[in-house]
């Protein structure tokens, strides 16, 4: 609770965490106070006017409605993305950097393996292999693709905590390891995960708008995804018709979604190592 | 004639909010050729503070108040920081920082450090020269010359490392070397090492005189020809070392022997008693005895009535009533 | 024997390790794409049986098998006796599919002999091709950008760490905005802002009405094609360096031997040159882990600004399913990731003392 309140104290998280919450808001409730309609409803890229106040895609579509569904989406999958990776790497983390040994060894070549091998070359391979994907398919792929920070930092945490005293005494007293790992060392690493699952919801998020600029981004009519947004404002002839429209507005969103994101990472990381703060 | 002199010396700290900070007052000795002063008292006495008014290192937030420290008759105060960077640091007054060991940049050589020393205080001198002089100074602490001024401080051991900061210190021959608790957290056998260096090097000269701030007492009195104990940022007793160990007049003074272990014959069968209390927030102006507080000894004016030195049995106390 | 000689060991090793990644790295771009329902065979085939008549999509249909090494084969000798390959042929005389196992096999001796198959979908172009025409623009993009990057994000992250005051106000909350942004989304912008509106660069391409080559016509086209991919990259990369800088520069600046070095009263810029040198070295460390994401936020930057790189080239495949350029971009792009690597962990181990010493002293592995 004292973190929290450090925490507070640091004008970028509340700002980050501000902004982040912000958007959250308008995803859930927007829908509430705006009629959502995806559908076309004109005529492709008509600029903004007093109907439509961003105006119209290139398929006819309403920019406003889009962005809201499609922040909801980018956030659906990054939090699906950033859930599974955690725990993923969280699992992987702890039980080699709390065994050690041979254990600890395996999962290290492991890990190390699949940081270096580039984790979009592998979406890209996974992806291209369904030719429908849905949202949360989408979400599934990045998710068990981006484990590998998370596993590489947790293992570190776990191994330092090993040599804590208090530690020792659990395991002299006869704790098995599952007891030992779930009551001793997760409530001290709680806070380091805890930002690494804002990194992963924020490179998850990333990850998708990437993705679906190659093409290999959510399919169907209903998935709507920033990325998807970009995408089609790319490829639709967005960037050089002077249809500033298309794209600036979805280009905003994303920025000010990870920028939200970075700012509560950065200002954890600050209260975590008091020596960078000031 | 004196090497270096300390006036009523008096330092502090600007706090953020504009608070004053005394954290040094009226600190004033001498000290001659050959001589090592020993200066000894609790975290948070001042000592820190005081060795970098003695270097002439007044760096915001910390000023001096009033006072004159000079260095062979030159004083150190009002001086640009190139100036003092230039020809005090190194070449008047030298520091061997405590945790010594941990003070060499680990990516670059030992002789590659030392030669910066020299390259940032002497004009036109080229590295061949330097390698020269370094090698003949190295040679004469005793060490393997060639292996230590070619290794990274991470291939010597931590004694071969403290002793190369000493090198390194006194390069260019200081009248004044500080030493900061240089043989805390070595083994015995390295500490012997050390401190027979230092006198190897005092008597040969390389520098004149040298303040050693440490902990243990009992070091000291085999160390230093005087002691000054210093609380709340004052001297509160300075003599021989001989006198303040075994015979203190001040109030702090006899609390700290009594709160030492001490191997010292005769005083074995002496338990160690602690200190109670912390001393004072030296942020407001202090009236009176600082160690009012906690003396054993104190008497009700003792808190209204400032303290100033006297000479008390040949050496100086500040305590009305020491005897 | 080779004990005597802990440098040569320890880069063998790594390069071994290495190799053990790119076979694995190779393994998985061979098999990934078959595991879903999805797989590239089947549209092979798709492919292979479009044709007029019976016989030729028979016929087509064993070319494409043999193109693909989806066939089983064995060697034997033509009419003239001299040495061929031939498909092996079941008793009712249709070729007999070789499995998958025997695919990744002829895969990987391709691949070995630098053969990455041909293009589906630009019939008779290999794709080794597809990637020579592309690989000249993307470094030429990539790799001074991500150098330049580099350099200068250090080195005005390790000024702020230094001086602090005005100067790290002022740039910090800059540069921290700055490398939030994903590549290609800053590339937009600067798009919608010099090339649409201002018009001062072309918001596509990487040259126009130029013939290739060391013309000048060409040279200066490109060279004004290559200006807002490059600070698309180039500001966002110096940003989030500079940011890590920072922050490695103010916790060296409170360690033990910069205080010394300025207690010994050493020269300001060597003190600098101390910090930069001993900060410098997480950041590379950092700069060889992330460079897989580097490149891939690079390649779809491409895209964005429809530069002839890699990135298009990827983007113009997956647009139309065409596998073995997929393909061998990925393995492309994998191998490069793999050699930056290799190259920076020897670079620390040369770099670092501390490092060395480990090396030396037969650890490092």
């Amino acid at each position: 609770m004292k973190l929290l309140k450090n925490l507070l104290k640091s004008p970028m998280f509340v700002i980050g965490m501000s902004l982040f919450l912000v958007t959250i808001l308008i995803a859930i409730f927007g829908p509430l106070f705006y009629a959502i309609n995806t559908d076309r409803v004109g005529v492709p890229y008509d600029m903004p006017n007093a109907q439509f106040w961003l105006g119209l895609d290139n398929y006819g579509r309403d920019y406003v409605s889009l962005l809201i569904r499609g922040l909801g989406s980018s956030l659906y999958v990054g939090v699906i993305a950033g859930v599974i990776a955690t725990t993923i790497g969280t699992l992987i983390g702890l039980y080699g950097g709390f065994k050690g040994g041979l254990a600890d060894d395996i999962l290290s070549v492991l890990t190390n393996l699949f940081v270096v091998i580039p984790q979009f070359v592998i979406l890209i391979l996974i992806s291209t292999t369904f030719e429908k994907r849905s949202l949360a398919l989408v979400a599934m792929i990045i998710g068990f693709t981006a484990w590998t920070w998370s596993a590489r930092g947790v293992r570190a945490q776990a191994a330092a905590l090993k040599s804590k005293d208090h530690i020792s005494l659990a395991r002299l007293n006869g704790d098995n390891t599952l007891k030992v790992l779930v009551v001793h060392i997760l409530p001290y690493i709680l806070s380091y995960v805890f930002m690494v699952f804002i990194l992963q919801v924020s490179s998850g998020i990333l990850s998708e708008a990437a993705i679906s600029m190659i093409g290999l981004g959510p399919t169907g009519d209903n998935a709507i995804s920033l990325g998807v947004i970009l995408n089609d404002a790319n490829r639709y002839g967005g960037l050089s018709d002077k249809n500033w429209h298309a794209f600036i507005p979805a280009t905003c969103v994303i920025s000010a979604l990870v920028f939200a994101l970075y700012l509560i990472n950065t200002s954890m990381e600050g209260v975590f190592n008091p020596r960078l703060r000031k | 004639m004196a090497i270096f002199e300390v006036e009523n010396l008096s330092l502090h700290y600007l706090t953020r909010f504009g608070a004053k900070i005394h954290a040094v007052t009226d600190v004033s000795f001498t000290m001659e050729q050959g001589k090592i002063l020993g200066i000894a008292g609790e975290s948070g006495c001042g000592k820190s503070t005081l060795v970098n008014g003695l270097m002439g290192l007044f760096i915001p937030p910390l000023y001096p108040t009033s006072g004159d420290v000079r260095v062979g008759g030159e004083s150190l105060m009002n001086r640009t920081p190139q100036d003092v960077r230039q020809n005090v640091l190194s070449r008047k007054v030298s520091m061997i920082p405590q945790g010594a060991f941990n003070a060499l940049n680990p990516t670059r050589k030992v002789k590659d450090i030392a030669a910066d020393v020299m390259a940032a205080h002497m004009k036109g001198v080229d590295r061949k020269q330097i390698y020269e002089r370094l090698k003949e100074r190295f040679d004469l602490f005793g060490m393997e010359t060639e292996k230590v001024l070619n290794a990274y401080p991470i291939q010597l051991t931590a004694g071969e490392r403290q002793r190369s900061v000493i090198g390194i210190s006194t390069l260019l021959n200081p009248q004044m070397v500080i030493a900061d608790e240089p043989t805390s957290a070595l083994d015995v056998t390295t500490q012997k090492v050390v401190i027979k260096m230092i006198f190897d090097l005092l008597e040969k000269g390389i520098f004149s005189t040298m303040i050693f701030i440490t902990h243990e007492l009992p070091l000291l009195r085999h160390v230093a020809n005087d002691i000054a104990i210093m609380y709340a940022g004052e001297i509160v007793e300075m003599g021989t070392a001989q006198q303040v160990v075994f015979d203190p007049r001040h109030p702090y003074t006899k609390a700290l022997m009594g709160a030492m272990l001490s191997a010292e014959p005769g005083q074995k069968q002496r338990k160690p008693t602690a200190i109670e209390g912390a001393p004072p927030n030296l942020a407001n102006p202090i009236s009176g005895c600082r160690f009012a507080e906690r003396c054993p000894s104190a008497k009700p004016e003792c808190k209204e009535r400032e303290q100033k030195i006297r000479i008390v049995g040949e050496r100086q106390v500040r305590c009305e009533y020491a005897e | 024997m080779l004990k005597q000689y802990p440098t040569a060991r320890f880069i063998l090793m790594r390069a071994g390790w290495y190799f053990v990644t790119f076979l694995v790295a190779v393994t998985i771009n061979f098999y990934l794409p078959r595991l879903g329902p999805n797989n590239p065979v089947d549209i092979i085939m798709a492919q292979a049986g479009s044709g007029t008549s019976r016989e030729d999509m028979r016929i087509k249909e064993e070319m494409y098998l043999m193109e693909f090494g989806l066939v089983k084969m064995k060697a034997s000798r033509d009419a003239g006796g001299r040495a061929v390959k031939e498909m092996v042929r079941d008793a009712e005389g249709k070729p007999v599919r070789a499995s998958n196992f025997e695919q990744f096999i002829t895969y990987l001796g391709m691949c070995l002999k630098g053969d990455l198959g041909t293009s589906f979908y630009k019939q008779s172009k290999k794709v080794t091709d597809v990637i020579k025409e592309a690989v000249p623009w993307t470094i030429a993009l990539q790799l001074p950008t991500i150098l330049f990057g580099w350099i200068v994000g250090n080195l005005l992250g390790a000024l702020a760490a230094y001086r602090r005051g005005v100067f790290d106000k002022v740039f910090f909350p800059v540069a921290l905005g700055l490398s939030s942004f994903p590549f290609f989304v800053f590339g937009m912008l600067l798009v919608a802002f010099f090339a649409l509106t201002l018009g001062w660069f072309p918001p596509m391409g990487g040259y126009d009405n130029a013939i290739p080559g060391f013309n000048w016509p060409f040279l200066s086209s490109a060279a004004h094609h290559y200006v807002l991919p490059f600070f698309s990259i180039f500001l966002i990369l110096a940003g989030g360096q500079a940011i890590g800088m920072r922050s490695m520069g103010i916790y060296e600046l409170g360690t033990d031997y910069i205080k010394y070095a300025k207690w010994l009263g050493l020269r300001e810029t060597t003190v600098l040159l101390y910090l930069f040198r001993n900060a410098m070295l997480p950041q590379i460390t950092g700069l060889a882990l992330s460079l897989g994401t580097m490149i891939g936020g690079a390649l779809i930057t491409e895209m964005i600004f429809s530069y002839p790189g890699l990135g298009m080239a990827m983007l113009d495949a997956v647009t139309k399913n065409d596998y073995p350029v997929i393909q061998g971009v990925t393995l492309i792009i994998t191998v490069s990731v793999l050699i930056a690597n290799f190259t920076v962990d020897i670079l620390i181990a040369f770099l670092d003392p501390r490092v060395k010493a480990g090396v030396q002293m037969g650890k490092g592995l």
